[in-house]
């Protein structure tokens, strides 16, 4: 499976949801739960299935601006593929 | 130190209909009569949510044996806890399915035998692989994340591939690939169960290429059996640390097996608040931290990592509940575990069922080779 596209929807994936407490939000699934640091939590947040990955980069790219647009690009790519491999993510 | 729980196994009932070789209930059943009421189970979980568990784990037996299940899974649901349900998959159809889902169930995961049909009852004491099949595509019409749990040993090892290949058209986001483990009825029968050496490493290349080819669309959960394995597995993620379990009488158990160690007293949900058996039972506290830990746990490297293995195993083999799990290759008692290796590789022939058509004939064939686990009365 390839990392998404400017166009690929991330969502949660069938049988995954939000759970945990409000400063501890994390993603419960089957037989597991993700805990989510700061950044992981403002990008699954945004995987709505409504927002393009294109989008969800454009947002981030503007709350961190002193980070390098491409590293944050880079990044959030290689966490959804990882998270769509463990099927937690969908797109 | 005491961490906060973070699953329930709500261990519901011992009814079951099948009778599968390689269970690890005890081989003492909760007799139906004494198992919890629906009003008893919704405080279990109403407190684990109070606790801040994440996970319920609802298992038995068969959970599906309780007529109440809905009424639970929506009670454990409404009490915060995201909701597995642990299955054969016999006792539900579309209908039943549905209104699980409606009520909450965020996850199934159904048992598969094999993926032959004359083996896969075999294995399991009763004519369930077909139903299994038919579940599973009403399963995958429903929002709700699906696992195969495929239990693999020395009798079905020879065609994983196929079982795979079988699996895949099932389309479950997640498979287990689950090699049996030695407790209860499984131990009894663990000469019949556990694999030779080949036919692990035959099973770790094609699990490896299969994970490579199903990457994205479905992920393949493994691990080699502790029995082969240089280190002990980290057991329920350590004594008393994530994991409780409830059984059937509203016992609260470290484990599963835990009723097996000698001198310990387990405490009731009817008599006592999950909180405080959590955080006092003597129970919980007795191989909590490291102060019980023996030479060579006490001073190792990875004790904070595998909290020197399982301590029903290590008294099931030993006799002596705090000795070194004898799978760790560092334990004194690893003979015992090496011992067990080399009969179960010395063996020449493995020994297969018949090449039967009907399930009656493969039955009278194999009453020798191994006990199938009963009903409780």
């Amino acid at each position: 499976m390839a990392p998404p596209t400017e166009t690929s929807q991330p969502r949660l994936a069938t049988g995954c949801r939000w759970g945990g407490t409000e400063e501890d939000r994390m993603i419960l699934y089957p037989e597991g739960a993700l805990k989510l640091q700061n950044t992981g939590r403002q990008v699954l947040e945004r995987c709505d299935g409504q927002r393009t990955f294109g989008e969800i980069l454009t947002e981030l790219q503007k709350e961190f601006d002193k980070t390098d647009p491409e590293k944050i690009r880079t990044d959030i790519s290689m966490f959804l593929e990882q998270l769509q491999k463990k099927r937690i993510v969908d797109y | 130190m005491v961490f906060n729980p973070l699953a329930l196994i709500a261990e519901v009932t011992h009814r079951c209909p099948l009778h599968c070789v390689y269970c690890s209930n005890p081989m003492q059943l909760t007799a139906a009569s004494n198992e919890l009421s629906t009003e008893e189970w919704i405080s279990v979980f109403r407190q684990a949510g109070k606790l801040g568990m994440l996970h319920a784990h609802f298992t038995g037996g068969e959970p599906l044996a309780r007529n109440d299940l809905t009424e639970l899974i929506a009670a454990a649901r409404a009490a915060g806890l995201y909701t597995n349900l642990i299955t054969s998959g016999i006792g539900l159809n579309e209908q039943r399915l549905q209104m699980l889902v409606k009520a909450g169930l965020d996850h199934i995961q159904i048992s598969f035998q094999d993926s032959r049909e004359d083996a896969a009852n075999w294995i399991a004491g009763t004519k369930a692989h077909a139903h299994k099949t038919e579940l599973s595509h009403a399963i995958r019409r429903h929002k709700i994340a699906f696992t195969v749990n495929l239990v693999v040993h020395r009798q079905n090892l020879d065609h994983l591939e196929e079982m795979i290949s079988f699996i895949e058209q099932l389309q479950p986001e997640r498979v287990e690939i689950a090699h049996t483990q030695y407790y209860g009825w499984a131990l009894a029968n663990r000469a019949a169960l556990m694999p030779t050496r080949a036919q692990l490493e035959t099973a770790v290349a094609i699990i490896r290429e299969a994970e490579k080819r199903l990457s994205g669309r479905m992920r393949i959960d493994s691990v080699v059996p502790d029995y082969y394995a240089k280190y002990p597995k980290a057991c329920m993620g350590g004594w008393g640390r994530r994991l409780m379990l409830v059984n059937p009488s509203g016992k609260v158990l470290p484990c599963h097996a835990a009723e097996v160690l000698p001198g310990l007293s387990f405490e009731n949900v009817r008599e006592k608040s999950l909180d405080r058996i959590w955080q006092e039972s003597e129970s919980f506290r007795k191989f909590r931290d490291e102060a019980w830990m023996p030479e060579p746990c006490r001073s190792c490297d990875r004790r904070g990592e595998d909290f020197g293995g399982c301590r029903c195993q290590a008294f099931l083999l030993t006799g002596d509940e705090r000795a070194t799990d004898p799978a760790c290759s560092l334990a004194p008692a690893h003979r015992i575990v090496e011992s067990a290796v080399e009969e179960a590789n010395s063996t020449a022939d493995i020994a297969k069922p018949a090449p039967a058509s009907s399930f009656v004939q493969l039955q009278k064939l194999t009453n020798d080779l191994w006990s199938y686990r009963t009903n409780p009365e």
